[in-house]
């Protein structure tokens, strides 16, 4: 492996982007006009959030607060005795909520119901909110006031939450990750499948093939050259979300280009595994709605997960972008590590994986098979 | 550097692509300093046989050599060491002249200073001069097809295997590129090269007929003269046979084995 090799294949497709203008526009235009574009809420109906329920009062009143929720889709309820720390039990066991019933809630509820609202002393009930998805916060925030108000007949009971990640997170601030790697996947994936279509077509391929050059060299090419242009879109999308949308950024930004060039490199993968399937260019270009409609409608980008459809759901987690918008969500939003949310980060790491080693494998083979 | 023995070996080499022989049995022998011409209709398994020599397509049976070493097992020890010209004009249309070189250059391991010299050299010889900042899908397809050729000659390779060189180009320009070929046979360099243009046997050192993958007749245009006017019971000078005739002839005489095998 000659480092100077993988350089010839970096900067002649470097090269081949920088002549070909149209596609160097829509390159650096599309993460913009995307982060533009999408820049508007979009909601589904949201079922199965998993949320944590501790009642510490165990009175009817609090018993039927329980059932209303467990009644309502949107909620996957379980019940638990006592959480010590709830913050730390949301980052740890994948919760989006702990709703707490504290001690006397019912009796101060009753009270205050009696005399009016002229006294201060209030039923309260605690809300831990994981705020990294807005979507779903704000659904679990109607969720639980319904809850509260079909109590009928009692005064109004007071909602107190605390955010997880300290300021409250807007929909813009982590739909910016979800755009990072859309973007990304889209031109990595794309560019890479039709320039190695074309190096069959025109039998540059061949050339390739007899000349020193290793397939692991000629991809590593690619990847360097992909992992450039995805580190420049994500400074155009952060641009332009800083910019026009004031966005909030907890994490390191460091740990995002990490992460968004390590799913570049998947994609340049995935790219040259399709590659296979296409013997000419407009072959290759059926396969691009192959990559963008998954992207864009389940893997949570656009509505959460758990706004899908039940049966549909297990196709997301065959979506590259699922695992990338947990990753990059977690690492922008919430300002953890890439390890601490594990299966994103496994996800992206299996999938950079499983498309390098196997891209390789297909190249040997396209590399034989002609005529 | 000097290897004994020849440049390309076939032996018994065959190719099926499913029930299809593209290239079936066929055994030959090219030595260094050669000029060899394999020349028959397309589909005649030309290409094939090129593909197998330079290690891109994997021989079903029989060994295919090249520079001494088995193909592709071997390709590694001969790559730095011969040229390769595709029958597609292989160059990256959306590059321009000079980067085309540049990037085979450097994947050969060349110097960026030495590229530079060598596309001089080349463009001069291959008369693109003004070409080099132009991008190859703007080139005319006669001035593509040299700079292909200049691609496989940029690393300076001992040995050169052109599949079809000439293919598609006007006869003055196919003129022009013999008298490269032959300027390069000259200083020492071998040619496997490939064509259907019947009479561009004539300026070869030795010519292999194909037809249905097989090896018909092998020889100096001359003795395929010779041999063609035998069996066909022609004896004067002056209805000597032209190499169109040559191959005619040669083939009728090869139908009945041919049909043989199938």
């Amino acid at each position: 492996m000659k480092g100077y090799r993988i350089l010839a294949v970096t900067e002649r497709v470097l090269r081949q982007l920088w002549h070909d203008r149209r596609v160097l526009v829509f390159m650096l235009l599309l993460p913009a006009v995307a982060m533009l574009l999408f820049g508007y809420s979009f909601s589904g109906d949201i079922t199965d959030v998993r949320v944590a329920f501790v009642d510490e009062d165990r009175t009817d009143l609090t018993e039927s607060i329980l059932e209303s929720l467990q009644e309502d889709d949107v909620f996957d309820v379980t019940v638990l005795e006592h959480v010590e720390d709830p913050e730390r039990f949301l980052l740890d066991e994948g919760y989006q909520a702990v709703i707490r019933i504290p001690e006397k809630f019912t009796s101060l509820y009753y009270a205050h119901f009696a005399m009016g609202v002229a006294t201060s002393a209030q039923g309260t009930i605690d809300l831990t909110l994981d705020e990294s998805d807005p979507q779903i916060a704000t659904t679990i925030r109607m969720g639980l006031a319904d809850a509260a108000m079909d109590l009928g007949e009692g005064g109004p009971v007071e909602i107190e939450t605390r955010e997880l990640y300290g300021v409250e997170v807007r929909f813009i601030d982590s739909f910016a990750p979800a755009i990072m790697g859309l973007v990304v996947a889209l031109i990595s994936t794309v560019l890479t499948l039709l320039s190695i279509v074309r190096e069959k077509v025109d039998g540059t391929f061949s050339r390739v093939w007899v000349s020193p050059a290793r397939r692991a060299e000629f991809i590593l090419g690619y990847v360097l050259a992909f992992g450039l242009i995805a580190w420049v879109q994500s400074l155009v999308v952060l641009a332009v979300g800083i910019g026009v949308f004031d966005i909030v950024i907890n994490g390191s930004i460091l740990w995002a280009f990490t992460c968004v060039i390590l799913f570049a490199v998947g994609s340049v993968g995935l790219g040259t595994l399709m590659s296979a399937l296409a013997q000419t260019e407009s072959q290759a270009i059926v396969f691009f709605p192959l990559v963008i409609l998954p992207s864009v409608l389940l893997s949570g980008m656009m509505w959460p997960i758990q706004a899908i459809p039940r049966l549909l759901r297990p196709l997301s987690y065959l979506v590259p972008l699922t695992y990338s918008n947990r990753l990059l969500r977690a690492v922008m939003v919430k300002g953890l590590a890439p390890w601490e949310e594990p299966l994103g980060f496994a996800g992206v790491l299996v999938f950079v994986v499983l498309t390098i080693l196997l891209a390789s494998v297909v190249l040997r083979q396209s590399a034989g098979e002609r005529e | 550097m000097a290897d004994r023995g020849p440049a390309f070996v076939a032996q018994s080499l065959t190719k099926r692509f499913g029930a299809l022989r593209a290239v079936d049995g066929l055994s030959f022998a090219i030595e260094l300093g050669e000029i060899y011409g394999l020349v028959g209709p397309s589909g005649a398994g030309k290409t094939t046989l090129i593909r197998m020599l330079c290690g891109l397509t994997e021989p079903t049976d029989g060994t295919a050599r090249l520079l001494g070493a088995p193909m592709p097992a071997g390709r590694r020890t001969v790559e730095h060491r011969f040229g390769y010209m595709p029958q597609e004009r292989a160059v990256y249309r959306d590059l321009t002249v000079a980067e085309n070189l540049l990037f085979f250059g450097r994947i050969y391991g060349m110097s960026r200073s030495r590229i530079r010299e060598r596309t001089r050299q080349l463009l001069d010889l291959m008369r693109l001069e003004g070409h080099a900042d132009q991008r190859a899908d703007r080139l005319s397809g006669g001035e593509k097809q040299r700079l292909s050729l200049a691609c496989a000659l940029l690393h300076e390779p001992d040995a050169l295997l052109l599949d079809e060189p000439t293919i598609g180009l006007d006869p003055a320009l196919r003129r022009e590129f013999w008298d490269h070929f032959h300027e390069l046979n000259e200083r020492g360099r071998t040619i496997l090269l490939s064509t259907h243009y019947l009479h561009e046997a004539e300026w070869c050192g030795r010519v292999g007929l194909m037809q249905r993958g097989r090896l018909i007749a092998e020889g100096t245009p001359d003795a395929l003269r010779r041999d063609a006017a035998r069996r066909s019971g022609r004896i004067g000078p002056e209805d000597a046979p032209d190499m169109e005739d040559v191959f005619l002839i040669l083939t009728a005489a090869a139908v009945p084995s041919a049909g043989g095998v199938g």
